[in-house]
């Protein structure tokens, strides 16, 4: 299978936090160390513990629509920086920076996220 | 399938290890920078009343390191509401720590009609809590504390299968034997990064833990445990006080937990000592030990449970998404 680097800038380093990155289980299977951003429009999110979720809908460069599948931290944390159930809804296009699967499944364990008016927030 | 690859394939994080932080620069050299703090708003409704009366106070922020308002109120959420009744014409500090020492902060006057103003104060500490019977108050919500410089004692000839062995490219977190959320025991669930609440009466002491929402409710009344408890997951827990330290005995339990890299059997006994530090913190001293697997007990180092006196409750923990990260284990 073809492998394809999208979305790697040296800006994203920029923005990755340096407070530590916690979850309950290991983040091997993300490539944390190499930050990848995805921008795309969200079709649903998922509020809840152990891990909130966004499905991103990214299009390819071949203009094919795929699902990105985002995790993020626990309710816990993420409220520690400021979120809500309502911080991104369907429809809104963001961009969202962490470390993609190394399994190349269209999935990211996402430590920033570009919200739709542009506001920054670490996830 | 749209696949993303990236060049290195350097893991911050080996599983079994405390997380740590990702690299403190990025690549050239550059410095990462964490988003800056900011106030979305900080309101109060309404902003005159009659002495006597209520006002709320609301407030929302984002990437904070902390949040206090002053006066009275002390630390809070990033988002959040809450009911003052000043006596006097007051105005409100949100002060927001962000990255790098930088402070934002915002104010509101709340007028209150023919008293005199008052000078904003930085609310103190709350005082020690007890309960009526004289006994520490132990009630709140505390952070998790991994365990730090643990050093197991000597297995016992042929225990050494007790010892879990993880690979580099383990998938399990550190305090997880896999993904489907089980309770994770005692002492093994106060290592896990979610926060954890105690609740209080004259005669319990209920332990609720964020991470999966288990629940330890360990009586206070003297009682024994009974003599031959179900094996379970949290173990039966009976405590009693030691001057102002609540000192928690826990056996019963199965054999399907972890205890900082070794599995054990339904032998296991802990030892648990609590005692409430004057800044609202919980000290935390525990031994395990099991004659089938250690030659020893094994005194774990003092750890710290911060007190959240922001936060007034744990929350709801249902692990019906695990399977959006579980399908990504076992990869390469």
């Amino acid at each position: 299978m073809r492998q394809r680097l999208i979305g790697f800038v040296a800006a994203v380093a920029l923005l990755t936090p340096a407070n530590p990155l916690f979850a309950h289980h290991s983040t091997t299977m993300y490539n944390m160390s190499n930050p990848t951003t995805v921008t795309g429009t969200v079709k649903r999110f998922e509020w809840t513990n152990p891990h909130a979720y966004i499905y991103l809908e990214v299009m390819d460069e071949q203009g094919k629509t795929v699902e990105w599948t985002i995790e993020m931290m626990s309710l816990n944390h993420l409220k520690g920086y400021g979120w809500s159930h309502t911080t991104v809804k369907p429809g809104d296009v963001i961009s969202c920076t962490g470390g993609a699967a190394r399994s190349g499944d269209p999935a990211m364990l996402s430590s920033i996220v570009k919200l739709a008016d542009g506001r920054v927030i670490k996830s | 399938m749209y696949v993303v690859a990236l060049a290195a394939a350097l893991v911050f994080q080996a599983a079994g290890q405390t997380p740590a932080a990702p690299p403190a620069a990025g690549r050239g050299g550059q410095p990462r920078t964490a988003p800056p703090a900011r106030i979305l708003s900080f309101t109060a409704q309404p902003s005159s009343i009659q002495p006597g009366q209520s006002v709320v106070l609301s407030w929302a922020a984002e990437n904070p390191s902390g949040l206090t308002i002053a006066p009275d109120v002390g630390r809070v959420t990033a988002r959040g509401s809450r009911q003052v009744s000043p006596s006097a014409t007051t105005t409100y500090t949100l002060s927001v720590g962000g990255p790098n020492n930088t402070t934002v902060t915002s104010s509101v006057t709340v007028n209150v009609d023919g008293a005199t103003p008052v000078a904003a104060k930085t609310s103190g500490e709350k005082k020690e809590a007890r309960m009526p019977d004289g006994k520490p108050d132990l009630s709140g919500v505390y952070n998790f504390a991994g365990v730090r410089g643990a050093v197991a004692p000597p297995l016992k000839p042929g225990a050494e299968k007790f010892k879990i062995v993880r690979g580099p490219n383990d998938i399990r977190g550190t305090t997880t034997l896999g993904t489907d959320c089980k309770p994770l025991g005692i002492p093994q669930s106060f290592s896990t990064p979610y926060p954890f609440q105690i609740v209080q009466t004259p005669k319990l002491v209920v332990m609720i833990f964020e991470y999966p929402n288990a629940v330890r409710i360990i009586p206070t009344d003297g009682r024994p445990h009974p003599a031959d408890p179900d094996p379970t997951w949290m173990g039966d827990s009976v405590a009693h006080w030691d001057g102002d330290t609540l000192v928690v005995d826990v056996v019963g339990f199965n054999d399907k937990t972890e205890v900082s890299g070794y599995m054990h059997t339904e032998d296991l006994h802990v030892v648990e000592r609590y005692r409430k530090l004057e800044n609202g913190s919980l000290q935390y001293d525990v031994t395990v030990e099991d004659p089938n697997v250690f030659t020893a007990p094994w005194v774990m180092p003092t750890r710290t449970f911060a007190l959240r006196p922001e936060l007034d409750k744990v929350d709801e923990f249902v692990c019906e998404n695990a399977q959006d990260y579980e399908k990504l284990f076992g990869k390469k």
